[in-house]
């Protein structure tokens, strides 16, 4: 079970499966004509704001992006 | 408020020294008690009518701002609805194929609680935090150990009291645009990459009605878990029968699916937790807007009454001043 042979790329990468799909429906989004594009690309936009914790608070990232690739 | 009650002291004491000595009297009077305080000259003490004034004005500004906060979060509701019950479509296959696991003894433990940025909104966030906290308490054992992962100020601003250093993750500022699938799942892989698990356990609020809402945890076990479980037999044990087509492997298409899985779980938990937001807000605005009447409507009985006495005051004053110089 450790390394069954052919891992696939993505996760040999380092992405998770959630990233994969992610990218796959923004190129899908991407096929789309006008009108329905823009209104789609909407539907994609990420903004939060990431605290990791030791016992107080440290670094604040905020990742905030059009595009929702990491 | 203070210096007026004061001031009414001061009245009282004087009020037998100036009522001996009929001319000095007005001029006294209006220097030495403010002249918003009408007491009368035997002590009886009566709230004046123009702070009365005041707090009808300030109650009838806030019965408007509850209202139109209630009709916000009513719109609000209805744009966020359809999509949570829509969303519930996302989970339920999962649930068929893997099971809810919520009494699985695992080592390590996150809690990932779901709550909101924004105030005002009733005892959704309480019950949020009671359930994580209970939670955090059965599973505690020898080298058993539960981590918090907090979205939303509000729990976070709770949970910061008593357990500060077994808070992960926090997370802030979600809902800044419409909610969609992107963000929640930038947000998963996050959780993912950051905290290691054996099981998660989503504690959010599920929609019911406009006034139901029921603290709901959803549990999501690693792969690792998964693979025991359905060793051990159970739920989980008839994963063998299914064909798995393609090059994968068992435990590669477990990854994938408890990924995806805890994705479309997240995504559900935070659209179900916006829509118990909304109606929990609406619901609290409205009582306070009921509230804001009644009070309104004892404060006008009280305003009248000051008005009508102290018209009854000065019609006695002239009256008898009247038959003094007459009789």
């Amino acid at each position: 079970m450790a390394s069954s042979g052919a891992v696939p790329f993505w996760r040999a990468a380092g992405m998770t499966y959630i990233t994969y799909s992610n990218i796959c429906a923004n190129l899908v989004r991407n096929c789309l004509k006008e009108p329905h594009k823009t209104e789609a690309l909407s539907r994609e936009k990420v903004h939060f704001a990431l605290a990791k914790w030791s016992d107080g608070k440290p670094e604040k990232a905020t990742i905030r992006s059009d595009t929702p690739d990491i | 408020m203070a210096m007026a009650a004061a001031l009414r002291r001061e009245g009282k004491r004087l009020a037998p020294l100036m009522s001996s000595q009929p001319p000095i009297n007005t001029t006294l009077r209006s220097s030495l008690i403010s002249p918003l305080d009408q007491s009368s000259i035997g002590g009886a003490r009566s709230i004046s009518t123009q702070i009365v004034r005041n707090r009808m004005k300030s109650v009838k500004n806030i019965q408007k701002i509850t209202k139109a906060m209630k009709m916000v979060a009513a719109s609000k509701l209805r744009a966020v609805q359809t999509r949570a019950e829509n969303s519930r479509g996302l989970w339920q296959p999962f649930t068929a194929l893997l099971g809810d696991a919520t009494s699985v003894d695992v080592k390590k433990n996150v809690v990932i609680t779901v709550s909101s940025d924004k105030g005002l909104c009733g005892g959704i966030n309480s019950t949020s935090v009671k359930i994580s906290r209970a939670l955090s308490k059965l599973n505690s054992g020898p080298d058993k150990e539960t981590k918090y992962v907090i979205l939303g100020e509000k729990a976070k601003a709770q949970l910061i009291r008593d357990t500060k250093k077994d808070i992960a993750l926090g997370l802030t500022e979600i809902q800044k645009n419409p909610l969609n699938y992107t963000q929640v799942s930038v947000l998963a892989d996050d959780i993912l990459k950051n905290v290691e698990y054996d099981a998660l356990r989503i504690v959010f609020n599920r929609f019911q009605s406009v006034v139901q809402f029921l603290p709901t945890v959803s549990t999501i076990l690693s792969p690792e878990i998964v693979e025991r479980e359905a060793e051990a037999g159970g739920s989980l044990g008839e994963l063998d029968s299914y064909e798995i087509e393609g090059g994968d492997t068992k435990s590669e298409i477990l990854q994938n699916l408890t990924e995806f899985q805890f994705s479309c779980v997240m995504f559900n938990a935070v659209l179900e937790n916006a829509c118990s937001e909304q109606g929990a807000r609406m619901s609290a605005m409205d009582s306070s807007s009921r509230n804001a009447g009644d009070m309104l409507d004892r404060l006008t009985l009280t305003y009248n009454r000051t008005r009508q006495a102290s018209i009854t005051t000065e019609l006695i004053e002239i009256i008898s001043g009247a038959s003094a110089l007459t009789g």
